[in-house]
């Protein structure tokens, strides 16, 4: 057992002393957590609160998620505050399997280590803003959050490629996420815009150089969520990218070498308890860095556990 | 016999048509909603278990210590029968009025659901079904809710 893993059973240990004794929310309904940590689907925020905690409670929430494609594989672990359905505090994070970059050392004298890992952590803040997606069933009024994650990365070794590239380590996206449960369908339909300079979520830093974009754009992301039964959610999510660095590497004679595609995944999450809930995805994570990878889209298994007081 | 099943057929379905458009204005029962619930019989059951269960219910029961427990079920018979379109009015108290002196937040609201959705599951009321109903009652958290 590593650090990390201690670090992980030390936070699922101390969440129920966090959190108050009872708190009561409907199961499910405070979503999954995201890979950032924050309370939504599995790549995106939801307006929603994260925790069990519901109105003049607070309560606590643990994760660890883990997503495995061709060429790479990401672990993220975390937890989450939540208060008074109103403010939720959120930490995550993400250790990124980049052992394939070490090919980029064909492309030029990057110094690049075998098996180099890249590091992040996220820091998020939620506050709801309006709007109770899942009471209000008579009106199509969303639930609405305003949100950030600030996200520091450490490329370790990579961080010749990050200089070459002229992206910086450190950046904060904001975001607006509308969530409504259309309750008589069982249907929960979720809608984020987020304002960022992230290269795929800040795994590969923020910005780029000209001619690459290194100002923040607005790029929406979709979740849809069907409810089977109570305990029982299927759905699918969208999440447009940024794709700052492709021209940055067209530039440099690397053509499509750097191209960045949308994130999108198939989900199941399914809670046995009011306390633990585990989701089970597909994810297509598109093109990461195509030059190094043949070219492939970068799918696989995504599952995730979460337990929620 | 087949023309007088077809004007008779057609007869039924304009008058339920125009039913429908009369009945539309404030809040239209969903169609069918009031058959899968077991008509007043499943209904009257329905009510019978969720009160049972709400009395022994360890967070929420308490709050039902001065309520009669006949009298409820069949208040609540009544405003679930309404609401699913059946051919009950219901003749209960305001829900404002009635909740105004309670201390009720919002967990011992969404308790009460899940209740709800356990009684509705104990009579065989299809998930889908159970949703077509709730949406009808969880507006009501405007009015039930009296701790913020």
């Amino acid at each position: 057992m590593n650090w990390k893993s201690l670090t992980l059973l030390a936070g699922l240990a101390c969440a129920p002393a966090l959190a108050q004794a009872e708190t009561g929310k409907l199961v499910l309904t405070g979503g999954v957590s995201s890979i950032t940590g924050t309370a939504g689907g599995g790549i995106t925020p939801w307006a929603v609160i994260g925790s069990n905690a519901t109105e003049g409670e607070w309560g606590a929430s643990a994760f660890t998620t883990r997503a495995v494609t061709h060429d790479y594989a990401l672990t993220s672990y975390g937890a989450a505050l939540g208060w008074n359905e109103r403010v939720e505090l959120s930490v995550a994070r993400q250790d990124f399997d980049a052992s394939a970059a070490v090919a980029l050392n064909g492309i030029a004298a990057f110094g690049v280590q075998p098996g180099q890992h890249i590091r992040m952590d996220v820091l998020g803040l939620k506050v709801r803003v309006a709007g109770d997606a899942i009471l209000d069933a008579d009106t199509w009024m969303p639930q609405i959050a305003v949100g950030l994650e600030h996200k520091r990365v450490r490329p370790g070794s990579l961080q010749s490629v990050f200089d070459f590239l002229g992206a910086d380590t450190q950046s904060t996206d904001f975001y607006v996420s509308a969530t409504k449960l259309v309750l008589d369908k069982g249907l929960l339909l979720n809608a984020t815009l987020r304002s960022t300079r992230a290269n795929q979520n800040g795994l590969l830093g923020f910005g780029s150089a000209a001619p690459g974009r290194g100002s923040r754009s607005l790029q929406p992301e979709f979740s849809v969520a069907w409810l089977l039964r109570h305990d029982l959610a299927i759905g699918a999510e969208w999440r447009f990218k940024p794709d700052n660095l492709q021209a940055t590497g067209r530039a440099a004679g690397l053509g499509a070498a750097l191209r960045e595609d949308a994130w999108r995944d198939l989900f199941i999450a399914w809670a046995p308890s009011k306390s633990l809930s585990l989701t089970l995805a597909w994810a297509d994570l598109g093109r990461i860095v195509p030059g190094i990878t043949g070219g492939r889209r970068q799918s696989g298994a995504y599952l995730s556990a979460q337990v929620a007081f | 016999m087949k023309i007088f099943s077809l004007c008779f057929a057609l007869i039924l379905a304009g008058a339920n048509l125009a039913h429908a458009q009369t009945a539309a204005a404030p809040a239209a029962a969903p169609a069918g909603l009031y058959a899968a619930l077991g008509e007043k019989a499943g209904i009257d059951r329905l009510a019978d278990d969720f009160v049972e269960r709400l009395l022994r219910h360890p967070r929420i029961g308490p709050q039902f210590k001065d309520t009669k427990p006949a009298a409820f079920k069949e208040s609540l018979a009544e405003q679930f029968c309404a609401l699913s379109g059946g051919p009950c009015s219901y003749q209960g108290a305001d829900m404002r009025e009635v909740h105004a002196d309670l201390d009720i937040n919002k967990g011992d609201f969404n308790a009460l659901v899940e209740v709800l959705q356990r009684a509705m599951d104990a009579q065989g009321i299809p998930f889908f079904q159970q949703n077509r109903l709730l949406a009808l009652l969880a507006p009501m958290h405007r009015d039930v809710i009296t701790v913020h």
